[in-house]
């Protein structure tokens, strides 16, 4: 009985000692300024945002969902 | 003997105790950057004009609750799997379904589309997930060639082939990821620190290198190296499950959806939580993100059955769709991003654009 309540309480050691392994490891991170990496999403977007059908939309002709003619296979 | 269990109960405090300095000291550091918000910075960007999307093709088909999709490269088939246990492959610009497979289970809460089109994978409360080869016979009974890859010790809630067809990606109910090899069914990593069920998943897009992010139970999402098996970044803003995580397209960040009414979206490189995606009226959980082509627009599909499109650099909500007449469950974006695909509960699915 008491060597399993040591053992739970190894293995809720061990997993402790993960967690906080893994924090270290998450503290030891290079980041970057909020004001940078938004920038970087706005250049991004900027960038693409003509490509972008559902923003810029191509001509009906093109988008295969958006023209009415009907699709039908020859059996 | 007791002292002996002194000790180890000692250690467990202490550890307990650096675990939250740790904590401390990783919201500290991240506050440093914290200089300016996403929405002050795109003040400057101009507001994006009216939008007119509607339902364009009502795909019926399923005997019950939608429950996920994808698109193939091909961006006109999509796979769609239900709660009655059977996997739809349609193409979208007809309506017509070009293949149907029964899973041996119900609830088939995953499916993907294989990045040759050639193969499905999909999965559910049988644990496992399964590759079907699609065969252009029509007539050929599609079961009979099932490979099982994975397995897993609970449901399987999420998976997606990585750049190729061979190797496949999962998350389960038993709080872990796993990645796996087709051909034979091995387990190549697996991915352990998740403290619930995991819910979902996406890979990075192939530029930005082998990570994957996942969201779970436990209200974290979590950055992986594919190769190592490393958890690299973890992020808990969310108050509830996160039910769908999806990389912004040029794959610095990514945006979540959760059962507590909100989208996020985290920056990998500030390491944070950058913007939310919220309002008062919005009291349902959102099942499901996706990004258009540019990333600009989110797409959340909810539990109040309706679609939400975001700005994502403004934080402000352009347009509500409804269409669908119970949860939306899923919601991809095409490849080419000429339109959305949205599953539901209501036993369709549509296509908007």
């Amino acid at each position: 009985m008491k060597d399993s309540i040591a053992n739970n309480s190894t293995a809720s050691i061990s997993q402790a000692r993960k967690a906080v392994e893994q924090l270290k490891m998450e503290a030891c991170m290079d980041r970057i300024k909020v004001s940078k990496a938004a920038a970087d999403l706005m250049a991004y977007c900027e960038a693409h945002i003509r490509e972008d059908p559902l923003i810029v939309p191509v001509p009906a002709s093109e988008n295969p969902f958006r023209e009415k003619k009907f699709f039908c296979t020859i059996l | 003997m007791a002292t002996q269990e002194v000790p180890l109960n000692e250690t467990l405090a202490h550890l307990k105790t650096e675990s939250e300095t740790l904590k401390s000291k990783l919201e500290e550091e991240r506050a440093k950057l914290h200089d300016v918000e996403l929405h002050q910075v795109a003040e400057k960007v101009e507001g994006l004009g009216q939008f007119v999307m509607k339902t364009r093709r009502t795909l019926k088909g399923h005997g019950n609750k939608v429950l996920c999709m994808d698109w193939c490269k091909d961006k006109r088939r999509i796979v769609s799997s239900s709660q009655d246990g059977k996997v739809i492959v349609w193409d979208a610009f007809t309506t017509n379904k070009e293949h149907a497979v029964t899973m041996p289970c119900t609830w088939v809460m995953a499916c993907a589309y294989a990045p040759s089109g050639c193969a499905v994978a999909c999965g559910g409360l049988d644990n496992k997930c399964s590759v079907y080869p699609l065969s252009l016979d029509k007539n050929e009974n599609l079961a009979a060639k099932k490979k099982s890859v994975a397995m897993h010790t609970n449901y399987l809630s999420a998976c997606s082939f990585t750049n190729s067809d061979m190797q496949i990606l999962t998350s389960s109910g038993d709080g872990t990821c796993a990645l796996w090899d087709v051909e034979s069914g091995q387990l190549l990593q697996s991915f352990h620190g998740h403290a619930a069920d995991v819910l979902c998943l996406d890979l990075a897009p192939s530029e930005t290198g082998n990570t994957f992010v996942s969201g779970g139970c436990d209200k974290k999402a979590n950055v992986w190296d594919m190769r190592s098996g490393q958890c690299i970044q973890s992020f808990e803003t969310h108050e509830s499950d996160i039910n769908s995580v999806r990389y912004y397209p040029s794959g610095d960040a990514f945006a979540s959806g959760s059962d507590d009414a909100t989208c996020r979206l985290y920056d990998l490189r500030a390491d944070r939580e950058v913007a939310i995606y919220s309002k008062d009226s919005i009291i349902f959980g959102v099942s499901s993100v996706d990004f258009s082509l540019s990333g600009r627009l989110l797409f959340g599909g909810y539990n109040d059955y309706t679609i939400n499109v975001w700005d994502v650099l403004k934080g402000t909500r352009v347009s509500i769709l409804f269409g669908h007449e119970n949860r939306v469950s899923t919601l991809r974006v095409s490849p080419d991003g000429t339109a959305f695909c949205t599953g539901s509960w209501d036993h369709t699915l549509r296509i908007w654009a």
